[in-house]
């Protein structure tokens, strides 16, 4: 400070006379009038320097300076290299890129290309047009002009990440982490570089780092992604919890917690989050998708029809939308509805298995087993390890008197689930294939088949009370076939007297082998936005809430303030 | 102000009786209407200003009671800038500045009767004080710390001892070190070498300086807190630093610095009591200042960069580039944030002392300024050109008075009606979307899907058994093609390991003279093939070809080659066939590929 303070007075005379040469030299100023020269008010008592760039200014709206002053005047003071510093930053965050760039450019050729916020807010803008490379060289350029700041060697970093050029990015990131060690921004990049490496471990590791800097969603976002990534969903619930706390305003933070209760088959809590992402944001596609499909779950199809319109409005180019809408209808037992929204959904998304599995569920339902049995086959194409899918295949099958291939998918349907080694076997496997191999006149084998049924009945649902509660329609097809088959001893309906008639029971399995199959598979596209999800979970989806058949099909709750959806007749 | 008042109530009853009939339209649809609260007191798209909102202000500069809009016109940044006073809806005095305007403020810098304001305008390096619109006094930043290296080798070029390389040199080490150099220094480092030895000359003899650029502007009350009492001017510099003047004496009274350059600042309280100053800065954190502070180091950091900050109540107000508008405690806690529907342009308060009512005002790039009460909208101004300055406050004699610059260089004026109520909730929120009441696009049904589905399920065994057996038919079909191909090489790329050709032809021409041309491809990656011929299979009567057999040379991996040979039609029949084309390998009997090009119909015949 002392020594400025010298410098500055011992030049003070100098720069006066300066001033006033330079209004004489600074040829290409403006005319007077010239405020600077007006009689000063109270004499300042400390600014030696008060009219100190007078001719500065005079040439400050003349552009390059020409150091070919006359020989022996004094040359034109320089404009300030940053003098509209302060007007990029404005216009840039104004969004008026144009005029930004038309400055910058001046500015540029004014000081040679070394401006360095120029230059900076030149690789900005280049960044938010997409032209990445052009972007990355001119931080480069800042970088070089000046090596020692952090900020440069992010933005190159950043560059080189949208390039796709992640290990490089890591390796600039690490450069500017060794500067500023404690940057919540570096530690942040750094893990979703590894991230995009595959490197999930070190990538948990910087993000916690960064979101133990200062903890941001962003960060918790990444993690929660990684650790999805790896099927961990007890940790990635964590995550997204401490997220929420953070922004407990984001619809996307909300609805994805959400999903992840959903995935750990906590639906209250779920529903819980969705509702809340839909409190801020009534329009949310995908907290609209997951919340319906609980209703749907839960057979409230009036609600969830309600909020699909919203959705449907809103992405009426998605097929899950299109799916559960579909899956609604279908639940109301407005099958050309359904079948009108199925088909679309599949339009949008021909590769999608469970649409055509619904499609080939519903076409089940309305007895068209001919366009079912292509749905079904297409679904086992895209996705050949689905018990449940040769399993319809089967019913479709049957229904075709096609005994040879009935009986070729249903031991399909059983060699796959031994293959999948799936921890719960479904017990609908085992009681369609019985009924098929009665109604096939094989009765010594489809009472062991129905023993199976019953096994693996037990097995999920524990005793025979919980089995009739969730499976009603199933453990009544089971009795009426035991009842059929005479082999009531070992079961677990002993007890009760085979209500059943034989002449009414006589068709009754076949027709009731379809009704069997029927389980609601609303909300199946929930698992498919996490890639983790494996193929035990979406078994689970589909066998989540088998839907009762016994239930009065077309008198759905009467709800005032709905206006009707369908008007089409069920046929 | 007599025009303005005069310009205001003859648009009144237009405007104000179209903005009525819009009003209760605006009742369904609260996006699409400007409010009816606003009357326009003037339009005039023509005088070409350039300006932001911290460059316009409203204030009494005569002291004749009657405010009057200073503007300072950024002309196109390096021309043509000037200082624009406005009276009613004339322009009544115009100065011109010799440097980039940054900002502009109107304080009271004495306690002379009758009371007028002086203006400050913030430009380049200095602050430029007007008094009754006559240029006053100037104030320039005092020059930063020079670099002893930088100072010492300028000083060696001016006595001699160092050459202009050796200047270069030195001050390029500099840079390069991360050290703040001048911008005489800065220069030196941009000339083409041809150029240093001129340059030195000139410069050498004139006292080095490194000044720094005055990046934001505000006022801030010295000791009393009256609407007319003195007050300082707070500065924010390039160099990272707020600086606060001493109105009276034009010295520096405190000196801050921050991490970054302040961009915009608010100052509120008493510096001779307690104040604190607000800075948003280029990082995107906004910093607090307190009084006795020396630097700032924490502060809030915000999603985006700021596009403007204000003080609203006790609240700081901050626009974002991402689309937020969100309202902070004094203490850096965030208190409500609003999604706006476009990017941010301009950011103002407004104030209406009588009602008691504070509010922003947001100018947004969708051709609309929207007052925000909160985080609720209150009102929606729509204007014709996309709003770049905004000020609200006592123009002439009105004391709610709108001023809106243009991105094109318009003014408008807009006096608000008294009897205005701004009443929280109106922008219309909560509630369903509109879009649950609407019915879900479904086809109907139709007549011909009611009756496949009722034919399929009569039939359905018999449809399923008649797609089978054409399903077992397409295959053996299928089946037996491809063996056949294979039988005749009829494969656009030979089966065999050795010779792998690839064969492509084209027909051109309309008839009866077609050039079909054979194009051959050496498939494989290393060797090369030779002693091949093309030759044709085709039916006499009907073509006639210019060469019946195509010697084929040496073929390089990877290459194409074209062989063409004219072909005449010789029918007049209108009818076509095909002619084969064989590839054939010297000593071998079966040919290596087979082409079959089937003729298109000679057009001229057809005619």
């Amino acid at each position: 400070m002392s020594d400025k303070g010298k410098s500055s007075s011992g030049r003070g005379g100098i720069v006066n006379s300066d001033d006033q040469n330079g209004g004489v030299v600074g040829s290409k100023a403006p005319p007077p009038p010239q405020p600077q020269q007006a009689e000063p008010g109270p004499p300042p008592t400390k600014d030696p320097n008060g009219g100190g760039s007078g001719g500065g200014g005079g040439s400050g709206g003349g552009g390059a300076p020409k150091p070919a002053a006359p020989q022996g005047r004094k040359p034109p003071e320089l404009p300030q290299v940053e003098r509209s510093n302060w007007l990029i930053h404005m216009h840039y965050v104004r969004g008026e890129f144009d005029a930004c760039m038309r400055l910058i450019k001046e500015q540029l050729v004014d000081s040679g290309n070394l401006c360095e916020y120029a230059l900076y807010v030149q690789g900005l803008i280049l960044r938010q047009r997409g032209r990445i490379q052009e972007s990355m060289d001119a931080f480069q350029q800042c970088a070089l002009l000046n090596p020692s700041s952090v900020n440069n060697l992010k933005q190159v970093a950043r560059s080189l990440f949208l390039l796709g050029r992640h290990r490089a990015a890591a390796g600039v990131f690490q450069d500017a982490a060794k500067q500023a060690p404690d940057d919540w921004e570096i530690a942040h990049n750094l893990g979703v570089c590894c991230m995009h490496m595959r490197d999930f471990a070190q990538a948990k590791d910087h993000l916690r780092r960064a979101a133990g800097l200062r903890p941001h969603e962003s960060t918790l976002v990444q993690l929660g992604k990684i650790h999805i990534i790896e099927n961990d969903l007890q940790h990635a619930l964590e995550v997204f919890r401490r997220a929420v706390e953070l922004a407990p305003e984001n619809p996307d933070l909300l609805s994805t917690l959400g999903l992840l209760y959903m995935q750990c088959n906590q639906y209250q809590k779920a529903f819980e989050h969705l509702g809340n992402a839909l409190t801020y944001d009534p329009e949310h596609t995908k907290a609209i998708l997951a919340a319906g499909s609980i209703m749907q779950a839960h057979g409230d199809y009036d609600v969830a029809l309600t909020k699909y319109r919203v959705a449907a409005g809103n992405a009426p180019e998605s097929a899950a939308v299109w799916n559960n809408v579909g899956m609604a209808f279908f639940g109301k037992r407005k099958f050309v509805a359904a079948i009108t929204c199925l088909k679309r959904a599949a339009y949008l998304s021909p590769f999608e298995w469970k649409v055509q599995y619904n499609l080939g569920l519903v076409h089940l339902y309305t007895e068209q087993y001919a366009s079912a049995f292509h749905f079904l086959t297409a679904a086992i194409q895209l996705r050949p390890k689905m018990p449940a899918l040769y399993m319809l295949l089967g019913v479709a099958l049957s229904n075709l008197d096609d005994a040879e291939n009935c009986r070729l998918a249903y031991d399909e349907a059983l060699k796959v689930e031994k293959e999948t080694g799936s921890r719960s076997l479904d017990p609908l496997v085992a009681l369609n294939y019985a009924v098929y191999l009665y109604n096939s006149g094989d009765a010594s084998a489809s009472g062991r088949m129905l023993g199976e049924f019953e096994r693996r009945l037990q097995e999920r649902h524990g005793n025979a009370a919980a089995a009739a509660a969730e499976a009603p329609d199933a453990v009544e097809t089971g009795k009426r076939l035991a009842a059929l088959l005479n082999v009531g001893e070992s079961l677990l309906w002993r007890t009760e007297a085979p209500a059943a008639a034989a002449a009414a029971a006589a068709a009754g399995p076949a027709d009731s082998a379809a009704p069997a199959v029927h389980r609601a598979p609303a909300g199946r596209d929930q698992p498919k936005r996490f890639a983790g999800a494996g193929g035990a979970d979406e078994l689970r989806d589909i066998q989540r809430a088998p839907l009762p058949p016994t239930e009065p099909p077309s008198h759905p709750k009467p709800d005032p303030t709905r206006r009707p959806i369908n008007p089409q007749p069920d046929f | 102000m007599s025009e303005v008042n005069q310009a205001g109530s003859a648009d009144a009853p237009t405007t104000g009786d179209g903005a009525e009939v819009s009003g209760e339209a605006s009742q369904q649809q609260p996006q699409q209407q400007s409010s009816d609260k606003w009357l326009v007191a003037l339009k005039d798209p023509t005088p070409g200003l350039n300006t932001l909102s911290q460059c316009m202000v409203l204030t009494d500069v005569t002291g004749d009671g009657e405010n009057r809009l200073v503007v300072a016109d950024l002309g196109d940044t390096r021309t043509n800038m000037r200082l624009r006073v406005y009276k009613g809806t004339a322009l009544a005095m115009e100065n011109t500045i010799i440097d980039l305007p940054v900002g502009v403020a109107a304080f009271y810098l004495d306690t002379n009767t009758p009371r007028s304001p002086a203006v400050a305008v913030a430009s380049g390096p200095s602050v430029f004080i007007y008094k009754n619109m006559r240029p006053y006094f100037r104030f320039t930043l005092p020059p930063l710390d020079l670099h002893p290296l930088e100072e010492e080798i300028w000083a060696a070029a001016r006595e001699g001892r160092a050459s202009a390389v050796q200047v270069r040199g030195i001050i390029e080490d500099l840079r390069n070190q991360g050290a703040s150099i001048t911008g005489r220094s800065q220069r030196l480092l941009a000339l083409h070498p041809d150029q240093l030895q001129e340059f030195v000359e000139a410069y050498k003899t004139a006292p080095l300086r490194r000044l720094s650029v005055v990046t934001a502007l505000d006022t801030l009350k010295k000791s009393h807190s009256e609407e007319d009492a003195i007050s300082c001017l707070v500065m924010g510099t390039e160099a990272c630093q707020v600086q606060v003047l001493d109105p009276q004496a034009f010295t520096v009274l405190a000196k801050m610095q921050l991490p970054s350059p302040p961009v915009f600042l608010c100052s509120s309280g008493l510096f001779d009591v307690d104040y604190r100053i607000v800075a948003a800065c280029r990082d995107g954190v906004i910093y607090q200042l307190r009084r006795g502070a020396k630097e700032a180091t924490q502060g809030i950091r915000l999603r985006a960069s700021a596009v403007g900050m204000i003080r609203v109540d006790k609240h700081i107000v901050v626009a974002t580039m991402d689309r937020q508008l969100s309202g902070y405690s004094t203490k850096g806690k965030e208190l409500w944030r609003a999604a706006l529907p476009a990017g941010v342009t301009a950011l103002a308060p407004l104030s209406l002392p009588s009602k008691g009512f504070n509010a922003a005002l947001v100018a947004m790039d969708n051709n609309t300024v929207c007052v925000y009460k909160d985080k609720l909208e209150v009102d929606r101004l729509v204007t014709e050109d996309v709003v770049t300055g905004i000020r609200f406050g006592r123009y002439g004699r009105e004391e709610a008075t709108l001023v809106t610059v243009g991105r094109s260089g318009g003014l408008a004026i807009y006096i608000l009606k008294r009897s205005a109520k701004f009443v929280d909730g109106a922008g219309g929120v909560g509630g369903p979307p509109a879009k649950q009441f609407s019915r879900l696009p479904l086809p109907k049904k139709t007549r011909l899907f009611v009756d496949q589905t009722l034919r399929e399920r009569d039939c359905a065994v018999s449809m399923h058994r008649q797609f089978l057996h054409d399903l077992y038919r397409l295959r053996l079909m299928t089946a037996e093609n491809y063996v056949q191909a294979l039988e005749t090489k009829a494969t656009p790329i030979s089966a065999s390991k050795e010779d792998p050709v690839k064969l492509a032809c084209t027909v051109q021409g309309v008839g009866p003279v077609f050039r079909l041309t054979v194009g051959l491809q050496n498939a494989s990656l290393t060797t090369a093939i030779a002693g091949l011929g093309i030759s044709f299979a085709y039916d006499g009567l009907l073509y006639r070809l210019e060469k019946v057999y195509i010697p084929v040379p040496y073929l390089v991996p990877g290459l194409t080659y074209n062989f063409s040979t004219i072909v005449e039609c010789l029918t007049d029949k209108g009818i076509a066939d095909a002619i084969k084309v064989y590839i054939l390998k010297r000593d071998n009997d079966s040919p290596l590929v087979t082409g079959v090009v089937n003729m298109p119909v000679s057009e001229s015949f057809v005619v």
